[in-house]
């Protein structure tokens, strides 16, 4: 269970809170997409809860942010580390070793895995990102996508029971994208995992995600599930979230009278709900 | 062509070799370059130093790299041939003169240094930068802390160079005339070492708090994963660069 309580942190250098009165409850196994404008604050929610702010990057702390009943405040960033696996948004300064399989053991060796445990870690992170192939690749030859998942494999063979992502696909293509949730997707089903993501792409995070957070100033607009978030896109237009076109004409149709379905969130679905109402 | 300083795979006898030995070797090489100032032994090193980087492929690499340790060596020869009136005169100078002793001065320095460069350079194409820190962790007894600010900082250096060249070619396409003259090109790009100084900082401070997050402050001696046992063909090596640098220390001693 990770629990923000008022949580508002300003950091250091800056005049005013980033982010202020958070209060959310995200269930264990929970795949949370956070998502807003640029500059709204939804990395900063992913730093307070991986210890990075105020361990990291210091300022005025308000509130209270648990994770797995860890304090982030009060533990320390390795503590938290052990439990919370982070994937950060600049992925190049991530890598720390010059082969796929190094970068893999890198985690291991800190947390002092067991030797005979390694390599079954090793295989199974490699195999659940689907990148068992790229094991003796050297990072600097890997493309945008497979140092994506080079990275969410470093992490996740640490077996974290919370995941944060940062933009995760923020230098992929549609198709990398999709690949890259679906391991993810699938991985924290069948490990449990709780995975919070920051993401621009709505669409994407709404196929995936139990639970949608829209972040805008620093405050939350919206925290519910894909359908009901997505039935205010008119709100999330103008708080500047790119909603699928298909689902703001889904929506335009329903307030019309025209259309009393569910939410639509994607081409296909609305071509279906279209046909239905047409019939 | 690899890029500068990262690791090239391959399955070399330097590929093979124990890393920390690797790096031993290297130094050792480098110390009996910098004992000696005899120029046929100097060259006799060169020359192996350019065999054992066609033993592992890196010709052009090291090509590479021998141009850019000429080019520096090419100043420091200059000032020599300058300062340093030995021999039999060859052109008289206002303070002196350069002589015979000054060109083979000149010389020495040139080979001394592309010599003592080549194998240093070597470890890093043909050593995995985790197999350096956990080998000296391990087997030198080197805190992880440095071995890794150590290994961190040759991996950087690509990194920024990569940074550096974006920076140039973003200043290209809005007209940024970077071709001409040596002096013309480091004025103008002066400017861009801020950029540049922003950026590294940046990203200097994400790969730490990336590597904090993943338990970089747990690390200790006995964690690391793998072990680098020592095979005959390391003593062999570690044998022979004792040699090297006995054989240079000795010409020294015997002002040869």
């Amino acid at each position: 269970m990770i629990e923000f309580k008022e949580f508002s942190f300003r950091y250091r250098e800056g005049e005013a809170p980033v982010v202020r009165d958070i209060t959310l409850s995200i269930p264990d196994g929970c795949f949370v997409g956070i998502t807003g404008a640029a500059g709204s604050g939804k990395s900063t929610l992913t730093y307070a809860i991986n210890g990075i702010i105020p361990h990291c990057y210091p300022g005025d702390f308000y509130g209270s942010v648990t994770v797995e009943g860890l304090d982030t405040v009060e533990a320390s960033l390795t503590d938290i580390s052990r439990v919370v696996g982070s994937v950060c948004q600049d992925i190049d300064s991530q890598m720390v070793s010059t082969v796929v399989e190094d970068e893999i053991l890198y985690g291991l060796e800190n947390f002092a895995v067991p030797k005979d445990e390694i390599p079954a870690r090793v295989d199974e992170a490699l195999g659940a990102m689907g990148i068992a192939d790229l094991r003796d690749r050297t990072i600097d030859s890997l493309s945008g996508g497979q140092k994506q998942k080079v990275a969410v494999a470093s992490v996740i063979a640490l077996q974290p029971r919370v995941l944060v992502l940062d933009e995760p696909t923020a230098e992929l293509d549609p198709a990398s994208s999709v690949a890259v949730f679906d391991l993810l997707a699938r991985y924290a089903r069948e490990h449990g995992t709780t995975v919070v993501v920051v993401e621009q792409k709505i669409a994407l995070l709404s196929d995936y995600a139990d639970m949608l957070v829209i972040v805008d100033g620093g405050r939350i607009r919206f925290a519910d599930t894909p359908d009901a978030v997505l039935a205010h896109s008119d709100e999330l237009l103008a708080l500047g979230v790119n909603v699928p076109r298909a689902t703001t004409l889904m929506n335009a149709l329903g307030a019309q009278g025209l259309y009393g379905g569910p939410t639509v969130r994607n081409v296909a679905g609305a071509a279906a709900a279209l046909k239905e109402v047409l019939a | 062509m690899a890029k500068f300083l990262e690791y090239v795979p391959g399955n070399s006898f330097l590929h093979r070799m124990n890393p920390s030995v690797k790096l031993i070797c290297a130094v050792l090489f480098a110390i009996a370059c910098f004992a000696t100032s005899n120029l046929a032994f100097l060259l006799v090193l060169l020359v192996g130093a350019l065999v054992l980087a066609a033993s592992c492929g890196l010709g052009r690499e090291t090509a590479g790299l021998c141009r850019a340790v000429f080019a520096f060596s090419l100043i420091l020869a200059v000032v020599i041939l300058l300062t340093t009136p030995h021999g039999v005169p060859l052109v008289p100078l206002p303070w002196g003169f350069i002589g015979t002793g000054s060109l083979l001065a000149a010389l020495t320095v040139i080979v001394r240094l592309m010599a003592a460069a080549i194998p240093l350079f070597l470890v890093f194409y043909v050593t995995k930068m985790n197999d350096i820190t956990n080998s000296a962790v391990k087997q030198l007894h080197v805190p992880y802390k440095y071995a890794f600010t150590f290994t961190s900082t040759v991996h950087f250096i690509p990194v920024f160079m990569n940074d550096m060249a974006g920076i140039m070619e973003a200043q290209t396409a809005r007209g940024v005339e970077f071709d001409g003259s040596l002096v013309k090109k480091v004025r103008l790009m002066i400017p861009l070492c801020v950029p540049l100084l922003v950026s590294s900082v940046r990203k200097t401070n994400s790969a730490a708090i990336a590597a904090e997050v993943r338990g970089f402050n747990l690390r200790t001696r006995e964690s690391g994963y793998k072990d680098y046992p020592l095979g005959a063909g390391d003593w062999g090596a570690l044998a022979v660069c004792v040699l090297v640098l006995a054989a240079a220390i000795a010409l020294a001693a015997l002002g040869l």
